[in-house]
């Protein structure tokens, strides 16, 4: 059974989520008022990077790459799809931020394995902008995690009967969202990509399958990310209504991703540090307060 | 089975037999100090809980005891698996020219008796004596590193004694107030006595585990201790013997009960306590962004040192049962992710001669398993599952997030994702990327130094993966101590916040490896190119080790923090002070008659005894 879930999981990441990307290039598109690519484009993309002969760096490039996909495959796994659970009760929202480092920290090693400055470039800017986001995110979870007194996904989902958690702790949800697009590296946060200032930062050396793996990490990462976010603060869903809630949060930072531009990476740090940390620990406050409404 | 007095013994005239030993062979010596130190540790696996023995009698109420508890032998255990680890690696480093072989090892098995009279001591003097006996061990082995690493020696001595003194003060006091020394009879006293005495008592017996493991303000000498003693003696220093400033940290928080001694000030946390967090607070943070900031492999993972350091205290001050058990076996993780790294880094220091990170690069391509050891190692460090350094962190998270403390828990944090950062640093900056052509005939570290390191790899992964031997310990520990045991079963462990379980996790990772890898299978291969082969968008490569990207890795958040305030800055300038005082002194008395400065002595002595301060 908890195999079957697991698969029906990792199912729904991979159709689900390449379509959504493929949606969403269309959006982007429409705000910028281009034509945009068929909504299947990334199926495309990805199957026919699979296909083809690239170039490795040898194994260490490889094996993160692996270490990617596989850590954040694990990651996806525990995350709860509205009713579709494969680990009830295990699924702590700890074990899952922590694993998913797994992924990052393979991807990391993988493309500084590479060898290309422009990748270690973006790689000690992707961990830094995860220093900036990681912590109002998980101060806001944590207050959270106070509140509902359980620290398994579900278990908050479910906690939330009566209202969301975003009604109940709004500035904790605003926080969480704007964190959220921290971690999906959205404009204004894609500093660690940035492709006009170092040719895409850690993918600068990927080609062919390498490439085609990574891009099913990150369609599998945007599903760990966005899914905890409706989780924790968008009530309780079945499957179905989980995946509408992954829809418009999806859209939501598409949209405001294609409007604004870059920010410089200390200006990342520093604008998570002062503004979404200190609402979010106005947020705990009220939590150990008790306005909660 | 021997008796611990006769082990404390046998290291001790062991080091002159080790001595000599090796001053006709190095490798000999070696042996016989890792033969000695497994037999320690398979003497201390054995021993009962509660058996005590004597030492001797000063007076007729004062009696040097031995006595093994719970918390005793965890910390024992876990020191005599680093050090025995460590001294199976010294066999084949030894023979490396540059230090003093035959001192070396003596002194290293004077050291091990006094860290294991420590962890078994009952009272509160022979814990000192002991203590001091360490101290005196380690100190003299720190100058065999580096050209600066005498300065190193002398500082950590004066801040371990600024520590270790005022513990002795607090010795006294309590033997003049209640006239007995052993940890039952004294917390008993303490926690009846209802003055401020106490205060004074457990924040002096605590000052001795603050210099010892690091925690601000005494932090300084972590940087330049680690980094300048012999390279594997790094791991041991950082592995174990900041441990023993834990133990006391332990002794002095819980063995004592702050939690029945001092009023509850937030949320059942007493005052103290809370104060002691705080310290604990300040050190991960000096320790995380410190170390971002290193180019040395090694003063780097020394303020990682600090910061982990930071994570006990915070863990044991909570005094709360899923709080006090994450920082006991964070004691375990950090000890053995410390004493990894540090052994790895001996491996390259052992093959290339340097320690700065932007000297080197590319080094996996010729010491695979060394990358692998440091791999694991700061995977373990940075708390990331399936290694168990995650479970003292989940622990410890869990804990404060039950609590409501909320701005420690940011801290914690920030080191947490901060040690991603500094770890990264080696990894990218000594392991991947271009090797520079100097290295270019470097070879891996013959088998006997890749043992001990490929051991702890397992070992992390065993208990990442089977957490039931240590957590036996410490569930036992907490019962002795009268805090509620942890609940835990197999592989599962509870909070309660909720539960995870390590075998799941594992499973799951490595179903999710297994996928990935069968992607990676059923498509094309790629083509292997050289490193050297890159996109440079169009300019000509002519010179590969300029190519590497490892000075300055952090500079963009670097310099967000250039101008931190600085306790080493002020330590030194305090430093300057006295020196100038001296020589005033010198200048002034000294010089134009020495005995005027001999009789200004003795009246001043006088005055002192007179006074009797």
């Amino acid at each position: 059974m908890t195999i079957l879930k697991v698969i029906a999981v990792l199912l729904t990441g991979f159709f689900v989520g390449l379509t959504l990307e493929g949606i969403a290039r269309k959006i982007m598109a429409r705000v910028q008022r281009r034509y945009g690519p068929p909504w299947y484009q990334n199926f495309i993309d990805v199957f026919k990077a699979l296909s083809k002969r690239g170039i490795s760096h040898g194994w260490i490039f490889d094996f993160g790459i692996l270490m990617a996909l596989g850590g954040v495959i694990a990651t996806l796994a525990f995350v709860p799809l509205g009713d579709l659970v494969a680990f009830p009760g295990l699924d702590n929202i700890f074990i899952i931020v922590y694993l998913f480092a797994v992924g990052a920290l393979g991807m990391a090693m993988g493309m500084v394995g590479s060898g290309n400055p422009n990748a270690s470039i973006g790689v000690a800017r992707a961990l830094t902008q995860m220093l900036g986001y990681e912590l109002p995110y998980l101060i806001s979870i944590a207050g959270v995690l106070y509140y509902y007194k359980t620290s398994s996904v579900s278990g908050l989902m479910m906690a939330q009967q009566d209202t969301w958690t975003l009604f109940k702790m709004p500035i904790g949800g605003i926080v969480a969202f704007v964190s959220l697009l921290g971690m999906l590296g959205k404009k204004p946060f894609d500093t660690p990509i940035a492709p006009a200032e170092i040719a895409s930062g850690p993918m600068v050396e990927l080609s062919a399958k390498y490439m085609g793996l990574l891009m099913l990490m990150h369609t599998f990462s945007i599903f760990v990310e966005i899914g905890l976010f409706v989780d924790i603060f968008l009530g309780v869903s079945n499957y179905f209504t989980f995946l509408l809630k992954f829809t418009i949060v999806w859209i939501i930072a598409t949209l405001i991703s294609s409007v604004l531009p870059r920010f410089r990476i200390e200006q990342v740090v520093k604008f998570y540090w002062k503004v979404p940390l200190s609402l979010a620990f106005v947020q705990v406050l009220f939590v150990l307060l008790g306005w909660v409404f | 089975m021997i008796s611990l007095t006769n082990l404390i013994l046998v290291f001790l005239f062991g080091s002159v037999v080790s001595y000599l030993l090796t001053k006709s062979n190095r490798v000999l010596g070696s042996i016989f100090n890792f033969l000695l130190t497994a037999y320690a540790l398979y003497e201390i696996w054995n021993l009962n809980i509660n058996y005590s023995e004597k030492l001797f009698g000063l007076f007729n109420n004062l009696e040097s005891t031995f006595k093994v508890t719970y918390l005793g032998k965890y910390f024992a255990l876990v020191s005599m698996i680093i050090i025995s680890f460590v001294a199976f690696f010294i066999i084949e480093w030894i023979k490396k020219k540059g230090i003093k072989p035959a001192a070396f090892n003596a002194f290293m098995l004077i050291m091990i008796s006094g860290v294991l009279g420590v962890f078994f001591a009952n009272d509160l003097l022979t814990l000192y004596i002991f203590w001091e006996l360490a101290v005196l061990g380690s100190f003299l082995i720190v100058p065999m590193g580096k050209e600066d690493s005498k300065k190193a020696a002398v500082i950590y001595a004066v801040t371990s004694a600024i520590g270790s003194y005022m513990y002795l003060y607090a010795t006294f006091a309590i033997f003049k107030r209640y006239g007995v020394l052993s940890f039952e009879q004294v917390s008993q006293q303490l926690v009846n006595d209802s003055s401020l005495f106490k205060w004074f008592i457990i924040l002096f017996i605590a000052s001795a585990g603050i210099a010892k493991s690091g925690i601000f303000p005494l932090h300084t000498w972590l940087r330049i201790t680690h980094g300048n003693a012999p390279d594997a003696f790094s791991a041991v220093l950082s592995g174990q013997l900041v441990k023993m400033g834990s133990y006391v940290l332990a002794i002095a928080i819980s063995v004592f009960p702050t939690v029945q001694m001092f009023s509850s000030f937030y949320h059942g946390i007493p005052l103290l306590n809370y104060l002691l967090i705080w310290l604990g607070n300040i050190s991960i943070l000096i320790g995380t962004f410190m170390a971002i900031r290193q180019n040395d492999m090694k003063q780097l993972i020394a303020f990682s040192s600090i910061a982990n350091g930071g994570y006990i205290l915070v863990g044991l001050g909570t005094m709360n049962s899923i709080g006090y058990a994450g920082g006991l076996f964070h004691v375990f993780n950090h000890a053995i992710a410390a004493a990894m790294i540090f052994l790895s880094f001996a491996a390259v220091v052992y093959r290339t001669g340097t320690t700065k990170i932007d000297e080197m690069g590319g080094l996996i391509w010729r010491m695979p398993w060394t990358f692998v050891t440091y791999l694991v190692g700061i995977i373990s460090l940075a708390g990331i599952p399936p290694t168990s350094g995650f479970i003292s962190k989940w622990m410890i998270f869990s804990a404060l997030v039950n609590k409501g403390m909320f701005i420690t828990l940011a801290i914690t944090f920030i080191g947490s994702v901060g040690s991603f950062l500094y770890v990264f640093r080696p990894l990218a900056g000594v392991f991947l990327g271009q090797l520079k052509r100097k290295h270019a005939d470097v070879k891996e570290v013959p088998g006997i130094m890749l043992i001990p390191m490929l051991l702890f790899v397992v070992l992390v992964l065993f208990i990442g993966v089977y957490p039931k031997p240590v957590l036996d310990y410490i569930s036992s520990i907490e019962k002795v101590l009268g805090i509620k045991p942890i609940s835990y079963s197999g592989f599962e462990i509870v909070t309660p916040l909720g539960k995870w379980n390590t075998l799941t996790v594992f499973t799951m990772f490595a179903v999710g490896f297994i996928i990935a890898t069968v992607l990676y299978l059923i498509f094309p291969r790629g083509k292997r190119v050289e490193l050297t082969d890159q996109y440079t968008g169009g300019d000509y490569l002519y010179n590969y080790d300029l190519y590497h990207y490892a000075t300055g890795f952090y500079r963009f958040i670097e310099r967000l923090y250039d101008r931190h305030p600085s306790f080493e800055k002020l330590y030194g300038m305090l430093a300057v002070f006295f020196r100038s005082i001296g020589d005033i002194v010198t200048d002034l008395i000294y010089k134009p008659s020495p005995s005027g400065y001999v009789f200004w002595i003795s009246v001043v002595i006088l005055i002192i005894y007179w006074v009797r301060w």
